[in-house]
């Protein structure tokens, strides 16, 4: 699976990283700090959940 | 709280009759008598972007989709107030420096600019480092009560917690806490946009504050105030000025706000008693449980200046016009939440707006969180099964923050 981060429309909402900071890493500021993610096996139902959590809807899953 | 109507203005001509709906953000009677219940109302029965006559007229952005837009068009829903030439002409004619609360009433990219030093500090990092002495405050507040039986939970626990928790960050002088609380109350409680007042709390503010920054300015230690004076802000070192501006901001934002989103809180625990038990079994899931109180408890109504003519939702808004993101609102809209006035713990959907969204999303959201979260969790762990006093119903008072002015609950000891 792997997944896309408009990174520059991050607001720093950090509910990614709630639901998983090893996925959604974020910089000292609290911002996403990647726009890629691939997703290792076995985490996909994590990622699909962090990135529905964001309020900004700027995480997509692009290929599942 | 008692409050009066204000009168309602002439609509401007280019306002559709369609698109005028009365209601008043801060007097309303059915809305200060029990707020989310009157939100309700008005999600099911008032248009999803109106035009109320109240306080001097202004548009009010109330669905999910609208307010998402609004949030984000910052051009139109501009937060720039006072335009920066009419800001300087302004502080010509002032004897003193003219606070103005810095990074909320401006748009990038001065934004960026004032809110960069502020990131760190309040980052996720940041404020998880500060959990445990959350807990251990709220942990004595509670246990002052526990032997009580009943206690009015706004100012025995929501209002110390998160002041106490804000005055030692800032480095602020504990035993001022209650004058600080009552100015920060009085500059919230205003409807009327009166300009000079205005100032004139800002001010007072400051001279509330202006000792604690001198001494830190030479003396620092390890808190915000101290910190900031070490930050530049684009390449210039801060100066009186801004540290008076991030005061104004940080004090406001930080004394009124969560302590009403811990008291709608815990009011609906004290409604649902099996909610309580499962909490309390499983204590896991209060972080859960604490966003879908958010969700159907949200509480802040920032405010917007139209920027330019537009249209918006098929409405035309002018120039120089006001809106309030009403974000309770958009939390309790069935096209983005299913049956949106029941709290739902297993909600899968929880993505809520509480903290707004795009450029001007709440600094201190991390912080609120965790408050939110430990105070639930140590009033579930160490107090029974808590409710409602039925002879002392619960108080509200509404604006820009939709708050709880008195809760009283009972319990058995």
């Amino acid at each position: 699976m792997k997944i896309r981060i408009e990174k520059a429309s991050c607001a720093g909402n950090a509910r990614c990283a709630a639901v998983s900071e090893e996925l959604f890493p974020l910089n000292e500021d609290g911002y996403i700090a990647v726009d890629k993610v691939d997703v290792p096996e076995g985490k996909e139902q994590l990622a699909r959940r962090g990135a529905r959590a964001c309020p900004e809807r700027i995480i997509f899953i692009e290929e599942e | 709280m008692s409050a009066t109507m204000s009168p309602a203005v002439p609509k401007p001509d280019h306002v559709a009759d369609a698109a005028v709906y009365d209601f008043d953000m801060f007097a309303d009677p059915a809305y200060v008598a029990d707020p989310h219940k009157r939100i309700l109302d008005l999600v099911k029965n008032a248009p999803p972007v109106f035009w109320t006559p109240r306080n001097g007229g202004h548009w009010m952005i109330m669905s999910h989709e609208a307010n998402f837009a609004a949030a984000r068009d910052i051009e139109t829903f501009s937060s720039n107030f006072i335009p920066k030439e009419r800001l300087a002409a302004m502080q010509a004619q002032m004897p003193r420096h003219l606070p103005m609360p810095l990074p909320i009433n401006v748009d990038p990219p001065d934004h960026t600019k004032y809110r960069a030093p502020l990131q760190k500090v309040f980052s996720p990092k940041t404020i998880n480092g500060l959990k445990d002495s959350i807990r251990e405050l709220a942990g004595q507040l509670i246990d002052k009560i526990k032997a009580d039986g009943k206690c009015d939970f706004m100012t025995s626990v929501a209002e110390p917690l998160p002041v106490v928790v804000f005055l030692k960050m800032l480095g602020l002088p504990l035993e001022r806490m209650e004058e600080y609380r009552e100015i920060v109350s009085q500059h919230l409680s205003d409807p009327t946009p009166n300009p000079i007042d205005s100032i004139k709390k800002l001010w007072r503010i400051v001279d509330s504050i202006k000792d604690t920054l001198e001494e830190r300015r030479v003396n620092p230690q390890d808190d915000i105030i101290s910190m900031l004076w070490k930050t530049e802000i684009d390449g210039q070192p801060m100066t009186m000025a801004d540290m008076e501006n991030y005061s104004v901001v940080l004090f406001i934002a930080g004394l009124d706000t969560v302590m009403n989103g811990i008291g709608h809180g815990v009011r609906y625990l004290a409604t649902d008693l099996p909610l309580q038990d499962r909490l309390r079994q499983n204590p896991e899931l209060v972080g859960e449980a604490s966003e879908e109180m958010l969700r159907r408890f949200t509480f802040t109504v920032p405010p917007r200046i139209i920027g330019k003519d537009a249209v918006f939702n098929g409405l035309e808004m002018k120039k120089g016009e006001r809106a309030m993101l009403f974000l309770p609102a958009a939390d309790l809209d069935a096209k983005a939440f299913a049956n949106p006035d029941t709290y739902n713990l297993d909600r899968e959907n929880k993505t809520h707006i509480a903290f707004n969204a795009g450029v001007h999303r709440c600094l201190g959201s991390h912080l609120a969180r965790v408050e939110l979260q430990v105070c639930y969790e140590e009033m579930l762990a160490r107090l029974p099964r808590f409710r409602l006093d039925p002879a002392n119903p619960p108080t509200f008072h509404c604006g820009h923050v939709v708050g709880v002015s008195s809760l009283h609950l009972v319990w058995d000891t």
